[in-house]
């Protein structure tokens, strides 16, 4: 391959990797995308687990950052609104909350009436603090050291941009995001139901429990985008789950981009202190001066780069960052759409879960806090089948249950085909407890431990987040402490995945912001 | 007395100038600075003696305790300087060592001599030896960058009063002054667990455990649990004062501290009653004109501050319809949730401690007069708190022992000694509530514990004390027996202590006025709340109290 043939190169072909490459192509850079799996998509990319059953990880589009939808052109493929919210499994029945505030009031009031009048203004509330994370989120992390004094001032509050949003709500923004999940809903509400639908939210694939200080804030973290009223699910691509990704595909090949599937990476090429290219698992090398990686910090930096061309310092930040797996994904292939009491097809296009308290929540957290799975865990479930018919043969689904908390690591061994099965089995177990039957529909299982995740994915430590996104993770402090702003310490490398400021659920969003901060780098 | 009429408008005719409800060390301080810039104060206090969770009484006979609070070092430097507390009997003897008993058998040291202490973690671990030097200076520059945050009103962030403003912009240009590197190590120590930031520097577990004990003391969170980290920092804070370790006793127990600020207070002019209980502040027109006693006794004073907690102070001593449902929203929800308790022994003879049985006399006598830390393991505080947070007390809890008679022999008679057990956790909401059959059990499990590591223990217990939340609360009158006046949780810091718009010590009702822990900076006996308030009530600065938009 002749020398520079390219002026940028971008690893990994999931949300991010084709924005970034949609980025760079709009604005005249030559650019290739390499990804390791044959297909393109990441974690929105469908994997046949069984002869015509095809699944996604997650069935979630994320928010998909406006800055980045009108920066790019990008026209949007047509999406659906989730009529529930979220599903949760009460003594017996299952009980569904619709996005609607006033119908989902309605719902609360066979419960309670304190709690149906609570609920409306409670999630307006959380829609406007989430509104503000989605302020900070569209612009680069300011920092301490090379930001002006106004953006890190803004974050206590002095903010031009911050005030306008409303002094009250900023205030209440700061005292919400540190608080745990379990306080800020039992300062609202009585119903144990309502508290566990909405506070299983506020764990979602980090290793901490509903009682842990900023929980609340990962709850705000993944409202984003979300329809008013819908305090879990988020609209859905209606096309399929890959259809924004192909979007961005599309965009970035008509910019000119190059793009190459099955072809991993094994190395990021440095010279005198500058990126030069990448040198792939065959041997084959790329070059370009700027590279923007999408794999996540560990990877891109420990196992791309040669150790000689980074800062001691650096190395062990990146290996503090708290990865943390602990969720895994199992994918049934049913022979029809398991009926319960309360459960329909809208719930099932929606989330769905078993934990039917926090507290039940909070102890299906314990024991991975000594670093073993959860004897009894958290499920979610959804069945993208509902949306998505072509994913599995006529008349059959495809079951997906989201398993917290399975940590990477375990005390007593590592995870393996044996234990991996053995989970599978156990959760179709539990989802029989309350989905009675379940168990007998069951054709084919897929079980994703976050081993398979970390392997197939390339995740480290399978962790779908790049990296825990919790306060002290996320900002300037996305990857690592002060490297919030997408360039990496090595001349033309950027970081434009979810281990990346804005952070994961928000497809596009670091790989825009990382392409602007490469572009800006070469424009000067 | 006369009173000035003019001055005193359509209000009665008033002995004080100003009315301290509750004689903490908080309401102390309050009335002392006051005193200082020429108020007539009065300070109010329910029980016989002053000092509220900083007192020393005669449990047992011949038996002295700090029956609450037992070890000083926050107390602010500058109002030990104002006020002269020296001079009132202030005698602080250090608190030179703590020493962990391991499971292996084994102990970790930490003592007052730094070498002697890092030979002793060299002995353990040498990398952690090494940590533990580049540790120590972060976090005294950690210290140092919050001091003076703890000196300052908190702004409202969501204020354009002009005064708030230059606050905020003064709060941004200190925190940018930190650089990057201590500004994300300060960040850090607001967002993470104790246990993550310490897995960060340390690998010894008992270290890191006995580290992250202090990141849970009197709030309800575990060690794992983001949050803690700045617990942590905030009991480091007393050693940016001390040379090495500031941590210490005060002679004759922490009701002599009590004392020694009452003695200023009185010499400064202020008048202190116990046995006067407030039952409730009177307001005028939205203005507080004094306060009822118990008694029906009603004094009169144009400015009244309560040095109770947040709860007491806009909840029971006031009606709730004299304030904006805004503030008594958030006060409800304002969190106390006492964790800890106390466990105060009085003892016939030192415990012999099973992991110093292979050290020499001189070093167990110094370990006896340091402090005990039964923290083995960060696994053993965290399984410490599942016990609590599903409504239980620790079955083996994290505990704080020290045995005060060894460094000030006044607190027992001859050859016998009185113990202090810090016990963490007991929830205020005990499963089935605390009942005396349930604090016995409390008080049980915590000498059996002790007995794991001190098996004699239990044939020297000549008298014990149980406290448990619920006691805390009935005894000095802090709420759900928090002993910070409200958790140090990152939402009720700063300027949402005790709620937003509500922080800079005013309340809604002019002239009522807040200066115990329940505001900024918060627990410890620090008394910057108590002096924060005086400043803002009496100037030098004088600022109309109001709310803050």
């Amino acid at each position: 391959m002749s020398p520079a043939a390219f002026d940028a190169i971008v690893i990994g072909g999931g949300p991010n990797g084709l924005v970034a490459a949609a980025a760079l192509g709009k604005a005249g850079r030559r650019v290739i995308v390499v990804e390791r799996a044959e297909v393109l998509g990441g974690q929105s990319r469908t994997i046949e687990f069984a002869p015509g059953f095809r699944a996604p990880l997650t069935a979630d589009a994320g928010w998909i950052p406006p800055s980045v939808v009108r920066g790019l052109g990008l026209s949007l493929p047509p999406s659906t609104p989730p009529d529930v919210s979220v599903t949760v499994a009460h003594d017996g029945h299952f009980l569904a909350l619709p996005c609607d505030p006033a119908r989902a009031a309605e719902v609360i009031r066979k419960y309670s009436t304190r709690d149906a009048g609570r609920w409306a203004p409670f999630a307006a509330r959380l829609a406007r603090l989430a509104g503000f994370l989605g302020e900070i989120y569209q612009r680069p992390a300011p920092d301490v050291d090379t930001t002006a004094f106004a953006d890190l001032t803004s974050l206590l509050g002095l903010g031009r941009k911050f005030r306008a949003l409303g002094r009250e709500g900023m205030t209440d923004l700061l005292r919400v995001m540190p608080m745990s999940i379990q306080d800020l809903l039992d300062d609202e509400f009585e119903c144990d139901a309502l508290k566990a639908a909405t506070g299983a939210g506020g764990v979602h694939n980090i290793r901490q429990g509903p009682r842990s200080g900023g929980t609340s804030f990962v709850l705000l973290h993944h409202l984003l985008g979300a329809p008013a009223g819908s305090i879990r699910a988020r609209a859905w691509w209606s096309d399929g789950p890959d259809a924004l990704c192909s979007a961005a595909e599309a965009l970035a090949r008509r910019h000119g981009a190059t793009i190459r599937t099955g072809a991993e990476v094994a190395r990021i090429i440095v010279k005198d202190d500058a990126v030069a290219g990448v040198a792939l698992a065959g041997g084959e090398e790329i070059s370009a001066p700027l590279v923007i990686s999408t794999a996540d910090p560990s990877r891109t930096l420990l196992e791309f780069v040669d150790p000689v061309w980074l800062d001691p310092d650096l190395m062990a930040a990146v290996r503090a960052i708290k990865y943390r797996g602990c969720t895994s994904v199992v994918l049934y292939a049913v022979d029809r759409l398991p009926a319960a009491p309360g459960l329909g097809a809208a719930e099932w296009s929606s989330v769905v879960t078993l934990t039917p308290t926090l507290e039940a929540l909070e102890r299906s957290y314990d024991p991975a806090k000594y670093r073993a799975a959860s004897v009894d865990p958290h499920i979610e479930l959804n069945a993208p089948t509902v949306r998505w018919p072509s994913l599995a043969p006529d008349g059959k689904h495809i079951v997906t249950a989201h398993v917290q908390y399975t940590p990477y690591h375990l005390d007593d061994g590592a995870w393996n085909d044996r234990r991996a099965q053995a989970l599978g089995a156990s959760v179709a177990g539990a989802i029989g407890r309350t989905i009675p039957g379940f168990a007998d529909g069951v054709l084919h299982m897929r079980v994703l431990t976050p081993r398979e995740l970390a392997m197939e994915w390339g995740l480290t430590e399978g962790a779908l987040t790049q990296g825990e996104i919790t306060l002290d993770q996320i900002l300037f402090m996305r990857p690592v402490p002060g490297l919030g702003r997408h360039a990496l310490p090595i001349d033309g490398l950027f970081l434009g995945g979810s281990g990346a400021h804005p952070g994961p659920g928000i497809p596009g969003g670091a790989g825009w912001l990382a392409a602007r901060a490469a572009i800006a780098s070469r424009a000067k | 007395m006369t009173g000035g009429s003019a001055a005193g408008g359509m209000r009665p005719v008033s002995r004080y100038d100003a009315i301290v409800i509750g004689g903490g060390h908080n309401g102390l301080v309050c009335a002392a600075y006051l005193a200082r810039a020429g108020r007539r104060t009065l300070v109010l206090e329910r029980r016989p003696m002053v000092g509220g969770a900083a007192v020393t009484e005669e449990i047992f006979p011949g038996f002295k305790f700090s029956v609450f609070s037992y070890v000083v070092s926050l107390l602010r430097p500058e109002i030990i300087r104002d006020l002269d507390l020296p001079a009132h009997g202030l005698h602080i003897l250090p608190l030179e060592s703590t020493v962990t008993p391991l499971d292996t058998g084994d102990y970790l040291g930490s003592w007052g001599d730094a070498d002697e202490s890092r030979r002793e973690l060299v002995r353990h671990s040498p990398r952690d030896a090494e940590a533990a030097v580049i540790f120590g200076r972060l976090m005294h520059h950690m210290a140092m960058a919050v001091k003076p945050i703890l000196a300052m009103v908190p702004p409202d962030p969501a204020s354009m009063a002009p005064s708030d403003l230059r606050s905020m912009l003064k709060l941004g240009g200190h925190m940018r002054g930190l650089g990057a590197e201590r500004f994300h190590a300060l960040y850090k120590l607001m967002t993470m667990s104790s246990a993550d930031y310490l897995d960060e520097w340390y690998e010894l577990d008992a270290l890191k455990a006995t580290k992250s004990a202090s990141g849970i003391i009197g709030t309800f969170l575990g060690p794992r649990s983001p949050g803690s980290a700045y617990v942590l920092l905030h009991h480091y804070m007393g050693e940016i004062d001390g040379a090495f370790r500031a941590w210490g006793f005060q002679k004759g127990g922490t009701g002599a501290i009590s004392e020694s600020i009452a003695g200023a207070a009185r010499s400064l002019g202020a008048e202190i009653r116990t046995d006067a209980a407030v039952a409730r502040v009177l307001v005028k027109d939205g203005r507080a004109t004094g306060v009822a006693l118990a008694n029906g006794d009603e004094i009169s004073a144009p400015v009244v501050v309560s040095g109770l907690d947040p709860r007491r102070t806009f909840l029971e001593l006031v009606d709730r319809d004299q304030l904006p449902s805004d503030i008594v929203a958030a006060v409800e929800q304002y969190k106390f949730r006492g964790s800890s308790g106390k466990v105060n022994l009085a003892l016939s003879g030192l415990p012999d401690f099973t992991c110093l049985r292979n050290s020499d006399a001189a070093l167990r006598v110094r370990a006896a007069r340091g402090a005990v830390s039964i923290s083995p393991s960060v696994d053993y505080l965290e399984r410490a708190y599942d016990d609590a947070k599903y409504g239980e007390f620790s079955r083996h809890p994290y505990m704080d022992i020290v045995i005060p008679s060894m460094i000030d022999p006044g607190m027992a008679p001859p050859g016998k000694h009185v113990m202090s057990v810090f016990v963490q956790y007991a929830p205020y909401h005990l499963n089935g509530g605390w009942s005396d059959a349930k604090r016995e059990a409390f008080g049980d499990a915590v000498v059996n514990t002790i007995a794991r590591y001190a098996p004699n223990i239990k044939s020297l217990i000549l008298g014990r004390q149980v406290l448990t939340p619920a006691d805390v609360e009935r005894i000095t009158g802090l709420s759900e027996g928090n002993i910070f006046a409200g958790e140090l949780a990152l939402h009720q810091l700063f300027f949402l202590r005790p709620a937003a718009h509500w922080a800079k010590y005013a309340t809604p009702i002019r002239g009522y006025w807040q200066c115990g822990a329940g505001t900024h900076p918060g627990g410890g006996i620090m008394g910057a709340s108590g002096r924060l308030a005086a400043l803002q009530i009496a100037g030098p600065a004088q600022r109309s109290p109001g709310k803050s938009r």
